[in-house]
């Protein structure tokens, strides 16, 4: 019974990550179409502005040394900054290209970050201590006990996603940012600013990215210039599973994926269990073959079909 | 004269669409351009409304040249479109909907006015207030398009084939709203309509376009026999005894 409720308090938490990483790609896709591969890379640069550039061994804290609420602050405005930067300078010019040259782009933008880490920082690993007080554990109660920093991020993920949909729903960019999603030629044409709502788009995105930036570390403890990579490539399939171009549906999918993977690894017998992630991708064909479309279809997907 | 579109030609790729098309629109008419599918009407209303950029020609309204102006500024400048197939935002309730006719007003107290007005006009809509647009018949749905290009208060409002996938009875509801429109509140018009009966009975003038190029041009009280507009139309050289044989 103990056993259960930590796992699945494990799997919500994983899956929340997902669901905020999917959700921060799905935000662009739905806007402008664009698969962000550099999003991974986006949450990499937040967690490298923690500490001091320079190529030493040992990590020197910058703005991973103040105070909390500032930090928060300062690391969403870098990773604000860098999305809208990457917007004008770079996918602003290809808006009117086909998705697939968009998402090249995307990779080469990932790849060049990464370098320019590189470059910057080095490439050994460094280890940072953040919020060493979020890693322990807590007692639910007798014999329960799991990691805070797991019931924080399901807390931030919730109330990341009401906000954002209080946004959506309630305000009027929010509503102008729904109906550009849906058919942003339309939008347009009712005099709908196309540029502030891609703009804007990019802003929830690096937000996102920069909160899970602080996540991440505070889980690993380890800064690493190739550590957007492997969730990218879960969060990808996250919103592909869930639905391209449905914000419910990258949650959805965000979800099924972490839920997935960690229940695989509890119920996977020993010798499997280095294979797990293996077994997330065969499920995830699977699933493809069953709908194409993903779990949540929107009616961009059926235009598309 | 309040839209001037001057021998505009637009290309799709290397295709010539239209080619020297010119159009004119006076304050307060109805003008009509018909033509059979393909002949480049709605591409005529897209190069208007900034989606389409014309190669030459210029499009001036209110003396003003809007050529090259991204679509939401053309909005901004008092043109109002409702695209072939209407377009509504399916994952948007009907009010949202038609909120986002307001974008790009600032005049509140003016807005709620106009709100109130539309949901007047369009009583359906007021009572469907909080259902998803997907959900609504395609008359309904042409009434919340309709509805929601007047909140962008528009100077001169656009329709391309406001008959698509209508009921006949319905159509004639679409038309007589239009009419009031213009005859209450002095809305230009500007309509593209595959049946030339229909726009000779709706349009003060007329243009028949074929092919991409301008076949005719007239006022709608002049044309009335519908000879002339049916060779234009079907481009029979020799005309009228051909013609009058085709139904349509």
């Amino acid at each position: 019974m103990d056993y259960i409720i930590q796992t699945i308090i494990s799997a919500l938490s994983v899956g929340s990550f997902y669901a905020l990483g999917a959700l921060g790609i799905g935000l662009l896709f739905s806007v402008l179409r664009l698969i962000n591969f550099a999003h991974g890379d986006f949450i990499t640069v937040g967690a490298f502005a923690l500490i001091v550039p320079s190529a030493a061994v040992s990590a020197t804290v910058a703005i991973g040394g103040l105070h909390p609420v500032l930090l928060i602050v300062c690391i969403v405005a870098i990773v604000v900054t860098l999305a809208l930067i990457s917007y004008f300078i770079v996918f602003q010019r290809l808006q009117t290209s086909s998705p697939a040259t968009m998402m090249i782009v995307s990779f080469a933008l990932g790849y060049t970050l990464q370098n320019a880490i590189v470059m910057i920082y080095g490439g050994r690993p460094k280890a940072v201590n953040l919020f060493p007080e979020l890693t322990g554990q807590v007692q639910l109660s007798d014999g329960v006990s799991v990691q805070l920093l797991q019931l924080v991020i399901i807390a931030v993920t919730w109330i990341l996603l009401i906000a954002l949909v209080l946004f959506l729903k309630r305000t009027k960019v929010g509503v102008q940012m729904r109906a550009a999603a849906e058919d942003f030629r339309m939008a347009r044409m009712l005099g709908v600013n196309g540029k502030n709502v891609i703009a804007l788009a990019f802003i929830l995105s690096g937000g996102l990215a920069g909160i899970m930036s602080l996540l991440f570390v505070t889980q690993t403890g380890v800064l690493t210039f190739r550590m957007g990579v492997p969730i990218m490539l879960f969060f990808f399939i996250a919103t592909v599973i869930g639905g391209m171009g449905s914000l419910v549906g990258a949650v959805v999918g965000g979800y099924s994926v972490g839920i997935v993977s960690v229940v695989l690894s509890a119920i996977l017998p020993e010798e499997l269990r280095g294979f797990r992630d293996a077994c997330v991708f065969i499920l995830v064909i699977v699933v493809l073959l069953a709908r194409p479309q993903g779990i949540v279809l929107t009616k961009a997907a059926k235009e598309r079909v | 004269m309040l839209l001037n579109v001057e021998n505009i030609t637009v290309h799709y790729s290397r295709l010539p669409a239209l080619r020297d098309v010119s159009v004119t629109v006076d304050q307060g008419e109805i003008v009509c351009i018909v033509g059979p599918n393909g002949a480049g009407k709605s591409t005529t209303l897209l190069a208007i409304s900034g989606v389409l950029n014309p190669t030459s020609g210029d499009i001036t309204f209110d003396g003003k040249r809007i050529n090259g102006m991204a679509p939401e500024m053309v909005a901004r400048a008092g043109i109002s479109q409702v695209p072939e197939g209407r377009h509504v935002f399916t994952t948007l309730n009907v009010e949202e909907n038609l909120r986002i006719g307001t974008s790009i007003r600032r005049d509140r107290s003016d807005i709620e006015k106009d709100f109130k007005r539309v949901l007047e006009i369009f009583p359906v809509l007021a009572e469907r207030r909080r259902q998803s647009a997907g959900k609504l018949s395609g008359g309904e749905q042409q009434m919340l398009v309709i509805g929601r290009a007047l909140l962008t208060s528009p100077r001169i409002m656009t329709i391309d084939e406001p008959s698509l996938g209508l009921a006949p009875n319905l159509v004639d509801r679409v038309y007589e709203t239009l009419l009031e429109l213009r005859n209450d509140r002095g809305l230009t018009l500007l309509i593209v309509e595959q049946s030339s009966e229909r726009a000779l009975k709706a349009a003060d003038r007329l243009y028949v376009l074929r092919s991409g190029q301008m076949q005719l041009e007239g006022k709608a009280a002049d044309l009335q026999d519908g000879v002339k507009v049916r060779q234009a139309y079907f481009g029979f050289e020799d005309g009228a005894v051909a013609a009058d044989e085709v139904v349509f």
